[in-house]
């Protein structure tokens, strides 16, 4: 413990050592600027699309509304003028009068939507400038979201509705006597005038002067005064489905620090390596998970406090540190495998970017889906968010979202200590041929080395496949269940003979017939038996849905079967055809494999 | 001049001996997918013709009370079902037989009280947001035909205009497509030369193998010039490639020759102040960590004013300029050549320590 400690000293002396300084005055100088520009972007907002529609306009007032939108380039036109910009000049938009022309191609189309929204927002904010709600904004949303049984789970047990929030008084009696009302009042869709534009209905009167559009600033000066600003108005064009983007953002914010804290990590191991410093250390007494777990403490730590530290600032619960700690461990330690099995530090900077975008993908992706779907929760950002708009976060749901984090940051470590040693971080191996001399160790130094080894890969399949589970829901149901099942088969027939391969490969053992079937049993065994271990502690939230019993739940015979099956073809593929044929080989395998799987989904996809 | 070719030459085959660009062309993919599903997924949500694709076609939705909403929503995609109470609309929403309960109260669109709508919705479910969906038309229906009402006793007047045929339009995926896709795959090739340059370089000083290149008949600056002359060309190269996939998928874009000039010239840009960063710290550690703070610096500024690189890729791309753009590219020419000869001098003075 002792060895770890000293060595977490040396690295955070070295670490600090590196930021002269100069350094540390110039990056203080960045951030302000960057505080800055972030400031003015809150301001102003982005300027994504400036300009990108470009409209002729007859009427000047009319310019002077759509000029309150960036996105619109006004040109102001006699009749003659603005038709010929129209029609030589590739404007999108003409507004002769008040009549609105334009091309039959997507971006005048989208231009009309643009303006459509463009004219509602300045209504708005003109409606908004009267102060006088009753009459303006005359129709309120208030919206109660309650949580039942979601439908692709069989409805089992009718929840009494006992969590039943307070109704209004009288909602439930409403009279009778509105009838009439209803019968003599037809709604403006019987008396249709075709040729309108937006959701106004009157018919136009002459009298629409530019006495009656206040000018854009007038209107921004009355936003400040007016008690009600835009955001809280809970009208029917303000009813949208939630989608948290502002929590995405701050949780982004929370975890930001980590990528620099990664980039140290991981420049400070490939520069020892560069630099052949790292050999020093490597003949002292102490071993290599020591030398890593020393080299990983202080930056461990550093980033918990700075999670901290944002938490803190930006409010939130201290919850939120427990829950990116497995974010963090995560960073950490893909970024130091990416340091230990690049050759230079062009591809560790791409092996990183790698990482680290599939990685934020994975967290972030399905936090935008927070209040949508319960499947968000596999990543734990979304329990950041919840927390972030004060829900709750159960123990099952952090179990469920951490788990796979915990063990594959752990996975990832272990491995990346195995190939800690000198032949490995001081040579020119390729990143197939060190990842291949990982697995090598540990079919070496474990007991029932690919029985094991299944169990051990079992959190990246777990995680890849939860991964794609998320990418599958953009595509229709039935759809995204098929290419799901296939993939995800590829991926578990790929995990479970890599170590058939490398043994066969390494000429670890003799390739006869014999050690091929013994070899596919054993992994495909261990691989059965993990799953079953890891379905029971984590899986219990999806259990129920489809895709959930393609992940294994069910039968406990046949997956065993299953699994010993493909791995077996696989590993006989590999004894026949060589193994050069590896590829070919994992494709056959996962046929077999997914064609189980679609068997027993059967009822869902085909019906 | 063949000194600086021998040295592209050199990185060139190293950066396709190590395949790192295969991977940062995946990478690239990886972004653009991620995008596209965030932006696309959600736009598919919001876009009713896409919903009528979904396995559903109509939603349920249960409405307690009388009112002229009724109307509206019986008109829209939507199944109403009636209950005189929420007590027993809520058992059916418990069952799953109906995703949203409407309790409209007693105020009329010719009242002077604010109509208070009262709606339940299942929490973090896929019906929840599709039921919101369909309600959202027939509820703004609702919201224009009191405001009509209402809107005339304070004088107002909203904005009216008229287009023959309205065509079924959304605006979401074309200022996608080109104001964030596109930007986004033309300049992640100039991040990447950023970060690429200061591994170059701060390689050879880390590997102690710039004393051995600077012993040989080369001088620093070639040396230099080579360098960034590899990652300044990859850009608009890995530029070409991305437009020429988002063509293939179908999207027409527009001065593709303009758009890959300008990358060239941001390309240069980022390339030139990654190369200052790395000759004056020399370590991989600092360079990159300084760089990736002017990175993001960089990448605000390009969102902060029309006619940012951003900007003017998103309208070159749409068609919305055309060779007015030469201007800025004159402008944005002109910053790469003056950090080039600010960094030449610097680098001679600075070369040796």
């Amino acid at each position: 413990m002792s060895r770890i400690f000293t060595i977490a000293r040396w690295e955070l002396r070295k670490t600090k050592s590196s930021f002269s300084l100069k350094t540390r005055f110039f990056s203080f100088i960045i951030l302000i600027l960057i505080g800055t520009a972030s400031f003015f972007a809150a301001q102003s907002g982005l300027h994504i699309n400036d300009n990108i529609y470009r409209v002729a306009v007859t009427d000047a007032s009319l310019a002077r509304v759509l000029q309150s939108d960036a996105k619109f380039e006004v040109y102001i036109a006699g009749e003659e003028g603005a038709k010929s910009l129209f029609e030589n000049e590739g404007i999108d938009i003409l507004i002769k009068g008040d009549k609105i022309y334009y091309h039959n191609t997507e971006k005048s189309i989208s231009a009309l939507d643009a303006l459509d929204k463009a004219i509602k927002k300045y209504d708005e904010a003109r409606l908004l400038s009267y102060d006088d709600l009753n009459n303006t904004f005359p129709v309120w949303i208030n919206i109660k979201n309650i949580a039942r049984e979601q439908a692709f789970q069989a409805p089992s047990i009718n929840k009494i509705p006992m969590d039943m929030p307070a109704q209004g008084p009288g909602t439930g009696q409403v009279a009778e006597d509105t009838q009439d009302t209803i019968s003599s009042v037809e709604p403006d869709g019987s008396a249709p005038v075709p040729k309108k534009q937006g959701t106004n209905t009157n018919i136009p009167e002459k009298t629409t002067e530019n006495i009656q559009i206040p000018s854009v600033r007038e209107i921004t000066e009355n936003k400040i005064i007016s008690p009600i600003n835009e955001q809280t108005l809970a009208t029917p064009s303000h009813f949208n489905p939630s989608i948290p983007f502002k929590s995405v953002v701050l949780s982004f914010i929370f975890i930001f620090p980590l990528f620099f804290i990664a980039q140290f990590f991981s420049s400070s191991i490939m520069d020892e390596r560069i630099k052949r410093k790292g050999e020093l250390l490597l003949v002292t007494p102490a071993s290599s998970y020591q030398i890593v777990l020393g080299k990983l403490l202080p930056y461990l730590l550093g980033s918990i406090a700075l999670v901290a530290l944002m938490t803190f600032k930006l409010g939130g619960g201290p919850w939120i540190i427990l829950i990116l700690l497995p974010v963090s461990l995560m960073f950490l330690s893909t970024s130091f495998l990416g340091a230990i099995i690049a050759r230079s530090f062009k591809e560790l900077s791409f092996v990183l970017i790698f990482l680290s975008v599939f990685l934020s993908g994975y967290i972030f992706f399905p936090a935008m889906f927070a209040n949508i779907h319960a499947i968000s929760i596999i990543s734990p950002i979304t329990l950041v968010v919840r927390l972030l708009e004060n829900e709750t976060v159960s123990i099952s749901d952090y179990m469920f979202s951490t788990v796979p984090f915990y063990l594959l940051s752990i996975l990832i470590l272990i491995f990346g200590i195995f190939i800690y040693r000198e032949e490995d971080l001081f040579t020119q191996k390729s990143i197939k041929e060190k990842l291949l001399d990982s697995i090598q160790e540990f079919i070496k130094r474990i007991p029932a080395s690919l029985f094991s080894l299944s169990i051990a890969l079992l959190p990246l399949v777990f995680s890849i496949q939860l991964m794609l589970i998320v990418l599958m829901f953009n595509f229709p149901v039935r759809i995204g269940i098929l290419l799901f099942i296939i993939v995800a088969a590829f991926v578990e027939e790929l995990i479970k003979s890599v170590g058939i391969y490398t043994v066969f490969s390494r000429k670890m053992s003799e390739v006869t017939t014999g050690n091929a079937l013994k070899f596919g049993i054993l992994s495909g065994f261990g691989f059965f038996a993990g799953e079953k271990i890891l379905l029971l502690v984590v899986i219990a939230s999806i259990a129920g849905s489809a895709f959930g019993s393609v992940m294994g739940i069910g039968l406990l015979v046949f997956p065993l079967l299953l699994h010993v099956t493909s791995t077996t073809v696989a590993s006989l593929g590999m004894r026949y055809l060589g193994h050069r044929e590896y590829l070919v080989c994992v494709v056959l395998a996962s046929i077999v494999h997914a064609a189980y799987n679609l068997y027993l989904v059967r009822g869902v996809v085909f019906d | 001049m063949t000194d600086t070719r021998v040295i592209v030459k050199k990185e060139i085959k190293s950066l396709v001996f190590e395949k790192t660009l295969i991977l940062a062309i995946i990478v690239q993919l990886l972004i653009a997918s991620f995008s596209s599903l965030i932006v696309i997924g959600l736009a598919s949500f919001f876009d009713p013709s896409s919903l009528s694709n979904y396995d559903t076609s109509r939603a349920n939705v249960g409405i307690v009370g009388q009112g002229e909403l009724r109307q509206f929503i019986e008109k829209g995609h939507i199944d109403p079902h009636y209950y005189s109470d929420v007590d027993s609309a809520l058992i059916d929403f418990y069952n799953n037989k109906i995703d949203a309960i409407i309790v409209i109260p007693k105020e009329e669109s010719g009242g002077n009280e604010i109509i208070n709508l009262l709606i339940y919705l299942p929490k973090s479910d896929i019906r929840g947001t599709f039921v919101t969906l369909e309600l959202k038309k027939p509820l703004e229906e609702y919201e224009g035909y009191v405001r009509d009402i209402r809107g005339e006793r304070i004088g107002f007047e909203p904005i009216k205009l008229y287009v023959d045929n309205i065509p079924k339009k959304t605006s979401t995926y074309f200022e996608f497509i080109f104001g964030i896709l596109i930007p986004l795959l033309v300049f992640t090739p100039v991040f990447i030369s950023g970060g690429l340059i200061i591994d170059m370089l701060t390689e050879e000083y880390e590997r102690k193998t710039m004393d051995l290149l600077l012993v040989t008949p080369v001088s620093f600056s070639r040396i230099l010039n080579g360098k960034m002359i590899t990652a300044i060309i990859i850009v608009p190269a890995q530029a070409f490639l991305w437009l020429l996939l988002v063509r293939l998928n179908g999207v027409v874009v527009h001065n593709t020759g303009l758009i890959l000039l300008l990358s060239g010239i941001i390309g240069a840009i980022v390339v030139i102040i990654g190369a200052i960063i790395a000759v004056k710290y020399k370590k991989r550690m600092i360079s990159q960590y300084l760089y990736s703070l002017v990175l993001i610096l960089m990448f605000l500024m390009g969102y902060l004013f029309t006619n940012s690189p951003f900007n003017l890729v998103t309208r070159l791309s749409a068609d919305s300029i055309g060779s007015q753009a030469l201007v800025y590219c004159g402008a944005y020419g002109a910053v790469a050549v003056v950090l080039y000869m600010g960094m030449m001098r610097f680098q001679v003075s600075g070369a040796d320590n």
